[in-house]
């Protein structure tokens, strides 16, 4: 049987092209979606900075909540958590513990800033100079030697420079003023490695050290995760709907083959396995060949994600041999399951039809699938109108993935009858070829019904896939703009201190765009100085009013005024808990503000550079 | 003499109630052992619907077919199935070989699909007889029509089964190919003593077997033994067949 199925692939290879390229594509996909899952699975990042220190002490960066069935949830937090000072004391006092090295971390005109307290993590020494001890003296790293920094003296240069982030030393005293986080460090060194457990803050040893040294690389992780799978589960749908079209057309153009070995003595289910075995056959091959130039698209998808700042260049691939593994056995099942769909039709063909002319097969459509078709047209109607009531990012994009899968499971199921009133339609193609083509389609509906389905899925999904962004980007720019009521918007690097001091400028709101967790719950939130507010920015306020709008306020956005948890308690960034009073309702939901790079936002403006 | 195919009784109703169509009325009939017997009609006769039935590739409405001493009456799909491949040979007007294999595989596909061993000897004398000895690793599209035809008969026989059915064999051959297969056909009965029934319109064709059984309207009219091609065409025209 199986030799048999390998001669009615080579004899039709034109036939199994489709389903052959399909599954290629699929297994290709699956491959590479397959080693980002498994880089944000198991992908760390190599500590750099804390390289020389054994164990880093840093705030947790994820915000977690114990359910009520007792199940732990950690959601990653999208700022960095500090931690108080004064824990690098109690450190100190652990049995063992012969050093402590207290760090601060913000960004810094494009630098890593830090105090020079924290050069011995890595360890920085120095190759030239002294180390900074007055306010306005800075060293630089080896990378950076002879560069100048506006405002400051340079007084050093260290022997090193780290492959992933340019760094500067302020002193101590002036790069915890700068940080701005009085009484809190991002991390504490502990030398030598010893086991320490302190209230407050989470150890971190090994490669842990390089995810609290790139909180970043943690959100891309995540990010690899979702898109991987998002990506791959995708692809192999269409594979499997497309396979399913093509052999289904198969079975159609080679209804009189199989009645022939039906008549000849094939059982129904030796029919059934010879077409499984094609099915077998091709994703095996396609499988194998899908699944090895995946992994050079893997490289190259990573590339393109790094290019486009998704992901961190220090971030590697994860390599193994399974997401090659899975990928050849999914592109498997989906053919087998595809031949399994479609070859139904092989069974139902009667041998008689072998005897003389073939009858043509009548398109009728069974009454249990026009019933399903009807109900999933119904469902995606629905969805339809829901997802034109739906103004959240987040609500919408699943939904609309769903939409567009029932309209093209609708469109499967109901594919005959559609196919039918197509062509009842006074359609005409111009000269003989059109009249042709016209009395083709109308005499084979059935073999135009199972055109239509793959056609309509890869189209619906490519073009919901591709346009989604686009959508959303559109009706963003558009609040953006109907939100904006500021002349200038600058981008990061700008010091609102010094825009502020031009002539003429009324006001500068300073914009920080980040995100908080309301019981895991993840809302995009920002952070603005509230001087001057309602002359830069039109935020629609409903209910309530931005008069004093200040340090303990807060306004919701009109969709997170709806949310049930908007009076809850708020656990922000900053690990810090506190009851927001509500501050009026903003109607604006998408981002209005160009998103901020949060690795580089303005310095403090007391001492920003000219 | 012994019966290859005895039908009793066999009638069958396509369609329910007043869109209902008899195909065959209680059609009472045996087929020797050993003979080559011709199965005319006008079209719409049932002379298909006989062959079917007969061949255990549709089920009766009633009546009792029995291939050999096999009662077909209660089997399944399956055991049909079974039974058509070892048991049964068939040469069908068109479409009689799969293209995507060779003579000799297309031969042997019976035999593979029933997971028996090939008779190399059988074979040989088979590719011998039909006379496509030099031609077993040809696909289908190499061969012409009436090659074509041969190798389907060759597979038809590969069995050795108990009958061999055909239907309309010649309908798709121009005379001269129709008259070697014919011949082909009548020496198979002849030389090799296998039963073959063949379904056919044509007076020529009919005239090559030993018997003819005309059916007209679902019912078996008459029978003639020893039929020349005028005395067929005779009858058929008496039937209405050609107005």
């Amino acid at each position: 049987m199986m030799s048999f199925a390998w001669k009615t692939l080579r004899h039709r290879k034109a036939g199994f092209a489709g389903a052959f390229v399909a599954l290629l594509c699929a297994a290709a996909l699956v491959t590479a979606c397959g080693m980002l899952l498994e880089t944000g699975l198991r992908g760390s990042v190599a500590p750099e900075r804390y390289a020389g220190t054994p164990v880093i002490v840093a705030g947790d960066q994820y915000a977690r909540m114990t359910k009520k069935s007792g199940k732990e949830k950690a959601k990653i937090l999208s700022e960095r958590r500090w931690i108080s000072a004064s824990l690098a004391e109690e450190i100190g006092r652990i049995p063992g513990v012969t050093k402590v090295v207290t760090e601060v971390t913000f960004p810094y005109a494009g630098f890593t800033a830090h105090g020079w307290e924290s050069a011995a993590l890595t360890p920085f020494t120095l190759a030239q100079g002294r180390a900074p001890s007055a306010a306005d003296e800075v060293v630089v790293d080896a990378r950076h030697s002879g560069r100048a920094i506006p405002g400051y003296r340079v007084v050093g240069v260290t022997a090193q420079a780290l492959p992933n982030q340019d760094t500067i030393f302020f002193s101590t005293d002036t790069a915890r003023r700068l940080a701005g986080h009085a009484g809190q460090v991002t991390a504490i060194g502990v030398f030598p490695r010893v086991d320490v457990a302190v209230p407050g803050a989470v150890t971190y040893t090994g490669d842990e050290r390089g995810a609290v040294e790139f909180p970043d690389a943690e959100n891309a992780r995540i990010r690899l995760i979702s898109l991987g799978g998002a990506l791959g589960g995708t692809s192999l749908l269409v594979a499997i709907l497309v396979v399913v079209g093509t052999f289904a057309l198969s079975m159609q153009q080679r209804r009189s083959e199989i009645a022939l070995i039906r008549a000849v003595g094939a059982t129904p289910r030796q029919a059934r396995h010879l077409i499984g075995r094609e099915a077998l056959l091709i994703s095996m091959i396609a499988g194998l060949i899908g699944s090895g130039s995946g992994i050079l698209l893997g490289f190259w998808l990573r590339a393109v994600f790094v290019d486009l700042g998704a992901v961190p260049d220090n971030l590697r691939l994860v390599l193994s041999p399974f997401p090659s593994i899975v990928a050849a056995l999914t592109t498997l099942v989906a053919a087998w399951v595809a031949a399994r769909i479609s070859v139904r039709r092989a069974t139902t063909i009667r041998p008689v039809e072998a005897l003389g002319e073939t009858a043509m097969p009548t398109a009728r459509l069974p009454w249990v699938r026009l019933v399903a078709g009807l109900l999933v047209t119904a469902g995606a109607v629905t969805l339809t109108i829901v997802l034109s009531s739906l103004s959240t990012e987040a609500a919408s994009s699943p939904v609309t993935m769903l939409t567009a899968l029932l309209w093209t499971t609708a469109v499967a199921l109901l594919g005959p009858l559609i196919a039918r009133v197509v062509t009842a339609l006074p359609l005409r193609g111009p000269g003989v070829a059109g009249y042709l083509a016209r009395k083709n389609l109308r005499a084979e509906t059935g073999r135009f019904a199972s055109l239509i389905t793959p056609l309509t899925l890869v189209t619906a999904m490519t073009c919901t896939i591709l346009f989604m962004q686009t959508t959303v980007e559109h009706a963003a720019q558009g609040e953006r703009n109907a939100g904006v009521r500021a002349d200038y918007v600058l981008g990061p690097g700008t010091s609102a201190g010094a825009v502020r001091e031009i002539p003429g400028v009324r006001a500068a709101t300073e914009v920080l765009h980040t995100s908080v967790r309301i019981n895991l719950g993840r809302y995009s939130a920002q952070a603005v100085t509230p001087e001057g507010l309602a002359q830069t920015m039109d935020l629609k306020v409903m209910v309530g009013s931005l008069d004093g709008f200040g340090n303990t306020s807060a306004a919701i956005s009109r969709t997170g005024g709806r949310s049930p948890q908007r009076r809850h308690r708020r656990r922000t960034a900053a690990g810090a808990r506190r009851r927001h009073p509500r501050h009026g309702t903003g109607r604006r939901d998408l981002r209005p503000w160009p998103r901020l790079r949060r690795s580089d936002p303005a310095p403090p403006p007391r001492r920003g550079p000219r | 003499m012994t019966e290859a195919v005895r039908l009793d009784a066999v009638s069958k109703v396509f369609g329910r109630g007043q869109g209902s169509v008899a195909a065959l009325r209680e059609v009472t009939v045996g087929i020797p052992r050993g003979t080559f017997t011709a199965v005319m009609g006008p079209s719409g006769s049932g002379k298909s619907t006989f062959l079917h039935c007969a061949a255990g590739l549709d089920v009766p409405s009633s009546g009792s077919v029995r291939l050999g001493d096999t009662a077909l009456a209660g089997m399944d799909e399956n055991a049909l199935t079974k039974l058509r491949r070892e048991r049964v040979g068939f040469v069908f007007q068109a479409f009689n070989l799969v293209s995507a294999l060779t003579v000799t595989e297309n031969i042997t596909l019976p035999l593979m699909l029933a997971g028996a061993r090939v008779d190399r000897a059988w074979l040989d004398e088979i590719l011998h007889r039909v006379g496509l000895a030099g031609r077993a690793g040809h696909r289908p599209a190499q061969l012409s029509g009436g090659q074509q035809q041969r190798v389907a008969l060759a597979r038809a026989l590969v069995t050795r089964p108990e009958v061999v059915f055909g239907d309309e064999p010649t309908g798709a051959l121009d005379t001269m190919t129709a008259r070697d297969v014919l011949t082909l056909l009548r020496e198979v009965v002849s030389a090799l003593g296998q039963t073959v029934v063949m379904v056919t319109h044509d007076p020529v064709a009919a005239s090559y077997a030993d018997t003819v059984l005309f059916l007209a309207d679902g019912r078996i009219v008459d029978a003639m033994t020893g039929p020349s091609a005028d005395m067929v065409a005779e009858r058929m025209t008496r039937l209405g067949a050609w107005n």
